[in-house]
């Protein structure tokens, strides 16, 4: 007599798999972090997208000493204004995309954010290996408090199969 | 999730298909050494991408790997008797050399020369490392042996098993790049496994169950950082290196052997996993090689006079739901190997990734996907031959290491993430 895990794991048996949807759509938040990322983002807002929100974050790095306030911190891509803790608390996941070697300190203040309100949160940085390890080091050190996972990709085309596979 | 055509496409290995060209461009493990111990020795039955084959090492110890079927009337040659240099057809005597050419069709008379005529595919097998090795792409495109550093340390230093694993290949890769499970699925082992215990790095493991990731992108395939807090406001970081199209390197415990698997197909609900243990200094000790063929660590023991685990799905991985409740082991299957195999298989021989619900934490997974697209793209658009071919891409290791907060490991752990000649691999 067959197994249970013998029967179970034929393909015949692969079919009888229920085919109603086991999840619903979650809110992915992407954020540009700096300038050449901005374009990438904007590139990226154009494929077809079911959950996926495209920000961003450049226009607002605060000066030393600046006082800022996170309402209408954030922008979309459209050039209007949007509030940060109203963005994130509507995000199960945000995506901060980041240029290796440009400044992206606003990631401190997405990630203070995404922590206060539990979001997790996902730094994609690209351009990488046309820039030293030093350099690239003062990059990550911005990005790494914040980014519960955090991913070096040599293709634009990345973040794209990135947001398929989790379904934005 | 991924769309079905590219499950497919990835899936599918047999001949002619585009990820079955992508395999057909590397060295492949097709059988242990030990498996064609002596000249004119029984010719073992091989299957890989989709292809029955043949292995026999003939009277002067040439290896031959040939299609398994007599050209005559389809008779399988693993019925064959291995004599004077070649293998004879017991049906009507059709005798075939090590590179498949038929030698002799004793019908027929000599002088007709017919048997030049017939010629069975073959493939080169060559040994390295205690392994036979295959290349079954076209003759013009043959990269050099590998050079995989357990395969190139004397033969005291090294240790290679194999076992059958009743899924298709990508979701058992998967798997090997899968950091997260570890906490979970294996944490009953990491102090009682005599190839893992008393390492100090598991006390870091145990301790932290939700590691942060970091995923870079290397020459060959992957590095996967899984970073957890040590001490002093250091991070302990793990190292898995993954190698296109299906070598993995697990990050190091202590001064025990490091490990590693290939996952080669046989066809699309069946691979070989290939498991080794090697230290790049020092000869494995008797502890140590009596545990591997007990199947502690990534080993497994057999059903007696095969490469099939004894705890599989026809016995239910021998699950004991005691141990599952008491936490002894986490899933309630017996050992490292067998815990993953059984999830894996668990799937199906193909798992449907339409259904899968990634998180942020299988970026490993999605980029090794991605890349391996990418790939057979590239070979199938422009012939590009693919990452993991150079042998620069295998001079590598993992690593386990605890660096300053501030430093990118794959700066931080540069030299530890290569092959370094008479310098142990780097570990905690």
């Amino acid at each position: 007599m067959l197994s249970e895990s013998a029967r179970a794991t034929s393909a015949a048996e692969a079919r009888f798999r229920i085919d109603d949807a086991n999840s619903r759509p979650r809110a992915i938040k992407v954020i540009a972090l700096d300038r050449p990322s901005e374009a990438v983002v904007k590139r990226l807002a154009q494929l077809p997208w079911a959950s996926a929100t495209f920000l961003t974050a450049v226009a607002n790095v605060p000066r030393a000493g600046e006082r800022f306030s996170v309402q209408g911190w954030l922008g979309d891509l459209a050039g209007h204004t949007k509030d940060l803790i109203g963005e994130i608390d509507s995000a199960d996941l945000v995506v901060m995309v980041a240029t290796g070697g440009e400044n992206v300190q606003v990631a401190s203040i997405i990630g203070e954010a995404c922590s206060l309100k539990h979001v997790m949160t996902t730094a994609l940085v690209l351009g990488a290996t046309s820039i030293s390890d030093a350099v690239l080091s003062q990059t990550l050190a911005q990005l790494r408090p914040w980014a519960l996972m955090l991913v070096i990709a040599s293709a634009e085309e990345y973040i794209a199969d990135m947001l398929a596979a989790l379904r934005a | 999730m991924l769309k079905k055509e590219q499950n497919d496409l990835l899936t599918q290995t047999g001949p002619g298909t585009p990820a079955g060209q992508l395999f057909r461009s590397y060295w492949l493990p097709a059988l242990l050494a030990s498996e064609l111990a002596d000249n004119d020795c029984p010719p073992v039955r091989v299957k890989l991408l989709s292809e029955r084959l043949l292995a026999f090492r003939d009277s002067q110890g040439r290896l031959g790997l040939i299609d398994e079927f007599c050209a005559h009337r389809g008779v399988s040659l693993w019925f064959g008797r291995n004599e004077q240099n070649g293998l004879r057809c017991p049906y009507h005597g059709w005798k075939y050399d090590h590179t498949g050419q038929c030698v002799e069709v004793p019908s027929e008379p000599v002088e007709s020369g017919f048997c030049k005529k017939v010629k069975l595919k073959s493939y080169p097998l060559v040994e390295r490392g205690g392994v036979l090795w295959t290349y079954m792409g076209p003759p013009d495109k043959q990269p050099p042996l590998p050079e995989w550093e357990f395969a190139l340390v004397p033969a005291e230093q090294s240790f290679m098993s194999k076992r059958i694993q009743e899924s298709n290949w990508l979701q058992a890769l998967e798997g090997g790049i899968d950091s997260s499970h570890v906490s979970f699925l294996h944490r009953g082992d990491l102090d009682s496994d005599p190839l893992f215990r008393g390492a100090k790095a598991n006390q870091y493991n145990l301790r932290d169950s939700r590691p942060v990731f970091e995923v870079v992108e290397s020459a060959g395939g992957l590095y996967i950082g899984a970073r957890r807090d040590a001490e002093n406001g250091n991070y302990y970081w793990r190292i898995t290196q993954w190698v296109m199209p299906a070598f993995t390197m697990i990050p190091p415990r202590g001064n025990h052997p490091v490990h590693g698997h290939f996952w080669v197909p046989i066809d699309d609900e069946n691979c070989w996993t290939w498991s080794f243990d090697y230290h790049p200094t020092r000869p494995l000790s008797q502890d140590e090689l009596r545990a591997m063929r007990e199947g502690k660590g990534i080993h497994v023991k057999y059903l007696p006079g095969t490469f099939r685990p004894f705890a599989n799905k026809d016995n239910d991985y021998l699950i004991d739901r005691a141990a599952q409740k008491s936490g002894r082991t986490f899933s309630g299957v017996e050992g490292i190997a067998m815990q993953d195999a059984s999830l894996q298989e668990s799937m199906g021989p193909i798992v449907d990734r339409m259904k899968e619900n990634l998180v942020s934490t299988d970026n490993g997974i999605i980029m090794a996907r991605h890349r391996l697209l990418r790939a057979v793209k590239a070979l199938m658009d422009k012939d590009m031959p693919p990452p993991g071919i150079d042998l620069a891409h295998q001079h590598v290791r993992s690593a386990a290491v605890v660096l300053p907060p501030d430093r990118p490991f794959m700066e931080a752990a540069k030299e530890a993430l290569s092959v370094r000649a008479g310098v142990a691999h780097a570990s905690v």
